[in-house]
């Protein structure tokens, strides 16, 4: 499944096969971050070499770190340099300053309708035979 | 009071009292005529109530047929002096005053995303092409729940804002509580920034207007202090479905000889449609917050139809209330379905139920008044189309079982005779058909004075052969309409709520299985009714046989008009056609261009729609959701150990285990989203890594 020779050792074959999954791990981040051009390649190197990384596989073997150490590296490198134009490190402002107002209901007849109905009944024969009902 | 107010006062007083005289004078008559038809000439109790009904019937259609005619004739002029965009004349297209400042508010709940920032990217276009973007701030307002949708809305005012540059222009809200839904959504920002703005204007989610047209929308209320609310007749656009299709093709048609029919007797007492008009700020504020109704159930509580309310409560603070009829370049798009149009309804029905609470409050002027009762009426003219039909079909049935009364119980020479009067009965249906398609007919005229040739419509025989096909169309569903708005007022009344689902705006289409499912009981209450009737008054089955076609026939008629394929194939033909797909505006040419963009790179597998995956896995995703989210305090012990748990739920059996709340719960908290996002990216197992998208899990 990995794709090695058949002649590696098999702790290797392991290695080797921990190392791609750190390294993409890695590099999959990276591109996600959209990055300018060799920031995130610069980035991915250093993280890697961070954890402990071996650049000469062959002579000690891989020295391979876990994705979790692979990507434990890189959030701290990511923290110390805070490369331009990354997101998160501050607050974006997606509304203006606020500029508070008050908006309160004015008085409604707030009563169930019938006893409304009647009470405007009431209110429009008042209205209407005020002045017979004066005499 | 201004002299002008004056004047326009005492004009609508007149041209109402006009239409009350036209309204009235044929009912008594039509009335008249009805009981000579029954056979008792209306004397048994049953005969009572069907007048009764028959009269609120024939005068809520007289209504409508009188203020087309008022519209058709109010078209005919040349010049309307009460027609608000009198005062544009000569003006360019710029806005004088700095202080006139404009918001425009963008109310979304759980919407298409990308047809958002693609409505909002024409509009604001259109209006940097006017040269007077620099008096318009927008503002996209969230109400939305669904944890995937708000992140892409993120992600959407994110890219909207670097590709135009438009921080500081255009901005971002996401509210918590979606406390007494739109209306509160609108509220909450005239709280927070209402007083930095003179004016707003509020859009829905599908709502398109022309930067011209929104430029003299503010010079109109700039030049007429008076008007508190003005608002525009949109045209519905951009469907694709039969009954979409044929919906625009009448909103064209008629839409406009309406409006001006509307306007001809409301004038400054007009209503206020919730989207696509500008209010003035500062006396919203002032008089126009909604208050709770009291009380339980589905008549208490949030006011849903807000916008009559709100209309009414502007005029009761002094504002004028404007339909600018004339105004085109105001767009919405219309339910593509019949089942999302009676999804709306539902609500619809239930708003304009609750103004019966309002209807004898003080103040309101008797205007609004009569537009609560319209809005009423609405959804109760179904209520008693079927009262009337139940009854008339009860009355044919009883007909035939019941002796007839030759004596009644005065002394009288000559036993009465039962007379049928079938000319009278067909006089009847004629001026009810008269009332009903005469405007359609005016429609038409109107269309023709204005091109010959008819050319916006694909000729004067495509005009013609579009109005009937939509008579026909609209005929064959108005029953359908009538017994589910029967069915919604009932479970009003009988205490059943409506919650707030989200509305369709694609062109999708109805399954069969879905259309079933909404429509079996219409369809068995259709083949009943028509067989009780055909087997007892086989003559009356006639009568009603048009009812009982469209109810046997709700299910494919559901299925069939919610076919885009159907839509185009009258497109091809020429019928349904509509000025604005002859001849395209800018602002709908530039939508369909943005609409087919495509989306953004992302070198995670995971689609646009998966909004909670990407706030968790997606960098920079993340990283914009938590700087978005507001300055977070860290909660109760207890609570901070429940989201403690979600996180490792989610770790434990990934994100399809969390439900839409629990996600919800984490977006809403940017130390454990920190920490989820942290801990994702440090799974060891591919599998486990896999289901947040970061790697594909491999083959053994």
């Amino acid at each position: 499944m990995t794709g090695l020779p058949k002649n590696i050792p098999a702790d290797t074959h392991q290695e080797r096969a921990a190392w791609r999954t750190s390294r993409d791990r890695v590099l999959l981040y990276l591109r996600g971050l959209d990055l300018p051009p060799f920031e995130d390649l610069d980035l991915a190197a250093a993280s890697l070499r961070a954890c402990g990384a071996c650049e000469e596989p062959a002579a000690e073997g891989l020295g391979s770190p876990s994705p979790a150490e692979a990507m434990e590296s890189l959030f701290n490198l990511l923290e110390e340099q805070r490369p331009e134009g990354l997101l998160g490190m501050r607050r974006i402002p997606s509304c203006p300053s606020l500029n508070r107002g008050v908006m309160v209901a004015e008085p409604m007849d707030r009563v169930p309708w019938k006893t409304a109905f009647v009470r405007w009944m009431r209110r429009w024969r008042r209205e209407l035979f005020a002045r017979e009902g004066a005499r | 009071m201004t002299a002008f107010e004056l004047d326009w006062s005492r004009s609508a007083g007149r041209r109402r009292l006009l239409l009350i005289f036209l309204v009235l004078a044929p009912t008594f008559i039509a009335c008249g005529t009805m009981a000579s038809i029954l056979p008792s000439r209306g004397g048994s109790p049953l005969e009572i109530v069907l007048l009764a009904v028959f009269a609120v019937l024939f005068a809520w259609i007289s209504v409508g047929f009188w203020t087309a005619l008022m519209g058709f004739f109010l078209l005919l002029q040349r010049r309307n002096r009460y027609s608000v965009s009198n005062v544009c004349e000569g003006l360019g297209f710029s806005i004088e005053n700095p202080h006139a400042r404009t918001a425009v508010l963008i109310p979304i709940y759980n919407e298409d995303v990308k047809r958002v920032f693609a409505g909002l990217k024409t509009v604001y276009d259109s209006l940097a092409a006017t040269g007077s973007l620099d008096r318009f701030d927008f503002f996209v307002l969230s109400d939305t729940t669904d944890p995937d949708v708000w992140v892409q809305e993120e992600e959407g005012w994110h890219r909207f804002c670097t590709e135009q540059d438009a921080f500081g222009r255009v901005f971002y809200r996401k509210r918590r509580s979606n406390a007494k839904r739109k209306s509160g959504n609108v509220a909450d920002f005239c709280r927070r920034w209402g007083k930095n703005y003179r004016y707003m204007i509020v859009f829905d989610a599908d709502s398109i207007m022309a930067g011209r047209t929104m430029v003299r929308m503010v010079q109109m209320m700039e030049a007429r202090p008076d008007i508190g609310i003005l608002q525009t007749p949109p045209a519905g656009v951009n469907r694709e479905t039969l009954l979409a299709r044929a919906q625009q093709f009448a909103n064209r048609v008629y839409g406009p000889m309406f409006a001006a029919g509307l306007h001809f007797w409301q004038l400054g007492d007009a209503q206020y449609w919730g989207h696509n008009a500008i209010i003035r700020v500062e006396p919203f504020i002032r008089h126009c917050e909604l208050p709770r109704l009291p009380g339980k159930g589905p008549l208490g509580g949030d006011i849903l139809s807000h916008d009559f309310v709100e209309s009414a409560l502007m005029r009761r603070a002094g504002y004028g209330v404007w339909l600018a009829y004339d105004l085109d370049g105001s767009y919405e798009e219309t339910p593509p379905t019949l089942l999302d149009e009676l999804k709306r309804d539902r609500r619809w029905c239930q708003g304009n139920l609750q103004h019966l609470r309002l209807i004898f409050s003080r103040g309101f002027f008797p205007a609004h008044r009569a537009l609560f009762l319209n809005g009423i009426l609405s959804y109760g003219s179904a209520l008693l189309w079927l009262a009337f039909l139940l009854i008339s079909s009860a009355q044919a049935v009883a007909e035939v079982y019941l002796e007839p009364v030759y004596f009644l119980d005065t002394k009288t020479l000559f036993p009465q005779w039962p007379v049928w009067r079938p000319h009278w009965a067909l006089a009847l249906l004629g001026s009810t058909a008269v009332l009903l398609f005469l405007p359609k007919f005016f429609s038409y005229a109107l269309a023709l004075l204005r091109d010959p040739a008819a050319r916006l419509y694909g000729g004067r025989l495509r005009l013609a052969c579009g109005i009937l096909l939509e008579v026909a169309l609209s005929t064959l569903l108005a029953p359908v309409r009538m017994l589910h708005h029967s069915v919604f007022i009932l479970s009003t009344i009988l205490g059943k709520n409506v919650g707030w689902p989200t509305q369709s705006r694609d062109d999708r289409g109805t399954p069969w299985a879905d259309a079933v499912d909404v429509h079996w009981w219409g369809t068995i209450l259709g083949i009943l009714w028509g067989a009780l009737v055909y087997l007892t008054n086989p003559s009356f089955f006639w009568w009603i046989s048009p009812i009982i076609l469209s109810l046997v026939l709700s299910i494919p008629l559901s299925v069939l008009t919610s076919r885009a394929s159907l839509g185009k194939a009258f497109r091809r033909a020429g019928f349904f056609t509509t000025p604005e797909e002859t001849e395209p505006p800018l602002e709908l040419r530039e939508l369909a261009k943005t609409l087919q963009e495509e989306a953004p790179y992302s070198p995670l597998p995971l689609s646009p729609r998966q909004g909670f995956l990407r706030a968790v896995t997606d960098p920079c995703v993340h990283a914009l959701h938590t700087s978005l989210l507001l300055r977070y305090k860290k909660g109760a012990p207890a609570r901070e150990e429940a989201r403690q748990a979600l996180v490792e739920k989610a770790l434990r059996s990934g994100p399809d285990s969390l439900s839409s709340k629990e996600k919800m719960t984490l977006l809403n908290d940017p130390f454990h989203l920190a920490e989820l996002h942290r801990r994702v990216w440090e799974l060891e197992d591919d599998k486990q890594a896999a289901r947040w998208g970061l790697s594909q899990p491999s083959v053994d």
